[in-house]
């Protein structure tokens, strides 16, 4: 299957600031691609060199199948952008930037546009200098959704919104995908984009770090245990799955595998249990991780 | 008022470099000035005979009213009084705004009033900041003056005089920023007011109705008298003024929420026809251009009124003689007048080009152009959209103010349009400027563009003293404009005007081939 994007070794410096590092990233067509990374990782510095706004200092990169540089205004024919921070004219409505931006895009479905409206609960008259930043968000979102395009770039777009607005959020991206599209959504919120993207890539500090599909990083989805028991279990330090043992008198912490929790558990029941804390490991910790496998 | 403190150091590390500049630049004004006006009329007779040319000059008498005593001191008072107020006047309000409006407007206030900062702090903050800048630059002006020999409390008048000029529209300002939800709107109300209240003094002084001066801050910046009578209690009126509007500007900032206006936004059309980059630009433009527009019509009009008549009521020698050699021989008095203050005027409508021309910047910097520049909208496109109102609206603009002055003037519409739109290859050398920075050095295109149109009226202020010659005064594109209505001078007008033309079109191509190759800059 061809890359709707494909970034090799990309560099990018700001003064002294190294910004991307080498940094590669491959976006299959027809796939939702989660984009990870913390803040200041170079997620935003990436997607602005895919939009041809800032060009690369090193490597290579094609959207499209194009030169994001050379070819930005054919290549945005194709492909819908949500900035993280999006900020719009003041004195326009919003439903003013919606049509702008679906007719310098080349049109945008009606029916669509009035049905997302209705789904982000979107009040389309008001001045876009009265509205909250989640409200911008969802101008830009349903520009994007409402546009027939073969690519989204969505950079942290649920930033802004509540809890009920990210589950219509999520629907949008469901169905962009069943249509054929391409996105690319770069988040720092794990469990939106093990939600949605059948792909990750990690970043850090400029450099890709992990990329693979879900299955192939399910050890990034390992749960964290930590317990305080009765007695000893010997057992847990032999089973398969359990990594990162560590054993303090009566408390033990372990990473422990999906496949593995039952058999954990059981383990421990059998040691008798006073407290247990469970919970997904968070993206800081997978950094972490990756830093102390690395050095 | 809690915080208010904190806001303030805030406010002054924003500023550290605006502020310090624009304080050094007003208080060493005065003594640079009252050395010169020594220097070049050096005794009692040549300071009379100065004094009785200008006081018999209505562009003179508009632009800084009228003369009270023939003195050094009473001269750099008389020279100086109104355009520092002019200046310092403009700081405050766009300071007052930058602090107060703009940052609610932005969002920035939210995340200051979660924290611990009462209700009237930051308004208490930003004027705060600016009374004390004026006051600061005022009283910093005395010792230069005293040590040039001007007497000591006269001169301290002075410079009071001058941190009163400012603080009357910081507090004009503090109640704009309360009335509407935009810092732009509350900008042009401010600076709206603020060429009002100018032209009240201007007419007052030029048409002889000397009362009216009464009405306007800047009437009174000159009525304290200093240096010839020293009418201290005339200070009282601006610091009542002050206290009212301040007083009504904490009193409305209580009425309404955060980022909330007096007058609520109205819902507006729930779907769009704007088709592209172009219509936007139209969009973002159209209301400040239909201001500048109205604006420059009114003061146009008042300029053909003032100037109706003009030939017989200062036909005195001393103004025949000064019209002869600005003029030649046979110029009309009243032409004099006109192109003396087409020249101020010019550099005006450069400034209202100047906010058109970084129009684009601004969206730039918003991260606005981002998302539109996301769509498959050119570069250049975009920013030609926006180039063309800078390249348009002074041509609108100087040939309203020409066509509202020749109608009511003498009626010849075309003479009058003709001079005005002289000046027009001259501000777009300002909108060449302007464009090259966008594309070399957005980041500092706004600052280097104000501070160049600046340095110009600078030159042009050291021209009129004589201080600089030559090469120095070549740097103003204004000096260049052939003055049609005074014949042009000897050579044709066509040669200088298509020069300047030429030099504002390599410096805009510059910009944008420069800006085609550049990163995109958002601020943030």
């Amino acid at each position: 299957m061809s890359a709707a994007v494909h970034a090799d070794g990309l560099v990018k410096t700001f003064g002294r600031t190294r910004a991307l590092d080498g940094l590669d990233l491959t976006v299959r067509a027809g796939e939702v691609h989660g984009f990870l990374g913390p803040n200041g990782a170079g997620k935003t510095t990436t997607i602005r060199i895919l939009l041809g706004q800032m060009r690369a200092d090193g490597g290579r990169i094609s959207l499209l199948g194009g030169d994001p540089w050379n070819e930005a205004t054919e290549l945005h024919r194709r492909l819908a952008y949500v900035p993280g921070d999006v900020t719009l004219w003041p004195s326009l409505t919003g439903g003013e930037v919606i049509d702008l931006m679906g007719r310098v895009r080349g049109g945008l479905d009606p029916a669509r546009r009035a049905e997302l409206l209705e789904r982000f609960e979107l009040d389309p008259r008001k001045k876009c200098r009265t509205y909250s930043k989640g409200n911008r968000q969802k101008v830009a979102l349903v520009a994007a959704f409402a546009s027939d395009v073969e690519l989204l770039v969505l950079d942290e777009p649920t930033s802004g919104l509540d809890p009920l607005m990210e589950a219509v959020f999520n629907e949008c991206v469901l169905r962009e995908k069943r249509d054929g599209r391409t996105v690319l959504l770069s988040s720092h919120i794990l469990s939106e984009v093990e939600t949605l993207c059948d792909r990750v890539s990690i970043i850090r500090a400029g450099r890709t770090v992990e990329s693979g599909s879900l299955a192939d990083l399910r050890h990034l989805t390992r749960t964290s245990v930590s317990a305080e028991l009765i007695g000893p279990a010997p057992g847990l330090a032999t089973l398969p799955g359990v990594h990162d043992l560590t054993t303090d008198g009566t408390r033990v912490r372990c990473q422990v595998d999906a496949g593995t929790l039952t058999a954990v558990l059981a383990e421990l029941a059998g040691a008798g249990v006073r407290t247990l804390t469970t919970q997904p490991p968070t993206l800081e910790e997978l950094f972490l991780r990756h830093y102390e496998g690395a050095a | 008022m809690t915080g208010t403190w904190t806001l303030v150091r805030l406010i002054l590390r924003r500023d550290r470099v605006l502020l310090p500049v624009w304080i050094a630049i007003t208080a060493f004004l005065p003594s640079s000035i009252a050395s010169a006006t020594a220097g070049l009329y050096s005794d009692q007779a040549a300071r009379d005979a100065f004094a009785a040319v200008s006081a018999s000059n209505p562009a003179q008498l508009a632009m800084r009213g009228a003369i009270y005593d023939a003195s050094v001191g009473g001269l750099t008072a008389w020279t100086l009084g109104s355009s520092l107020a002019l200046i310092g006047g403009l700081i405050s309000i766009l300071l007052v705004i930058r602090h107060t409006r703009a940052e609610e407007e932005t969002g920035r206030r939210e995340l200051l009033a979660s924290g611990v900062i009462g209700r009237h702090a930051p308004l208490a903050a930003a004027l705060a900041v600016v009374l004390a800048a004026n006051l600061l630059l005022g009283l910093l002006s005395v010792p230069a003056l005293v040590a040039g020999g001007l007497p000591a409390g006269s001169s301290l008048l002075f410079g009071l005089s001058t941190a009163a000029g400012g603080w009357s529209f910081a507090a004009v300002a503090a109640v704009a920023a309360q009335l509407t939800a935009s810092s732009g709107t509350a900008r042009g109300l401010a600076v709206g007011a603020g060429g009002l209240l100018f032209a009240v003094r201007a007419l007052a002084d030029a048409g002889g109705i000397g009362w009216a001066a009464w009405l306007s801050p800047f009437g009174w910046v000159r009525l304290t008298r200093p240096y010839a009578g020293d009418h201290w209690w005339v200070l009282g009126l601006s610091v009542a003024f002050v206290a009212a509007l301040a007083a009504a500007a904490f009193a409305l900032s209580t009425r309404r929420d955060v980022a909330g206006a007096l007058t609520p936004a109205r819902p507006g059309p729930a779907g769009g026809t704007l088709t592209g980059p172009f219509g936007l630009a139209a969009r973002l433009h159209r209301g400040t251009l239909a201001g500048f527009a109205i604006g420059f019509g009114f003061v146009g009009a008042l300029l053909g009124v003032a100037a109706r008549g003009l030939d017989a009521q200062v036909d005195t020698p001393q103004f025949r003689e000064l019209a002869a050699t600005i003029g030649g021989a046979d110029a009309r008095i009243s032409d004099v007048f006109f192109t003396f203050v087409m020249y101020v005027l010019s550099q005006l409508v450069a400034g209202a080009a100047l906010v058109s021309a970084l129009r684009a910047r601004g969206e730039e910097g918003a991260g606005r152009a981002e998302l539109l520049l996301s769509a498959p909208v050119g570069r250049l496109r975009w920013a030609l959209g926006h180039l063309v109102f800078a390249i348009v609206s002074p041509a609108l603009l100087l040939a309203v103010l020409g066509a509202a002055a020749g109608l009511t003037y003498d009626g010849d519409v075309a003479r009058v349009v003709g001079a005005t739109l002289a000046y027009l290859p001259a501000v777009w050398i300002v909108v060449g400027i302007a464009t090259l920075l966008f594309g070399l050095l957005p980041r500092l295109a706004a600052a280097v563009s104000w501070t160049a149109l600046g340095l110009f009226l600078v030159v042009d202020l050291l021209a009129e003293f004589k201080l600089a010659t030559g090469a120095v005064l070549d740097l103003s594109p204004f000096v260049h404009v052939p003055a049609l209505l005074l014949g042009g001078g000897a050579s044709s007008p066509v040669l200088p005007l298509l020069g300047l033309t030429l030099v504002a079109a390599v410096l805009a191509v510059a910009g944008l081939a420069s800006l085609r190759r550049r990163d995109l800059m958002p601020s943030a």
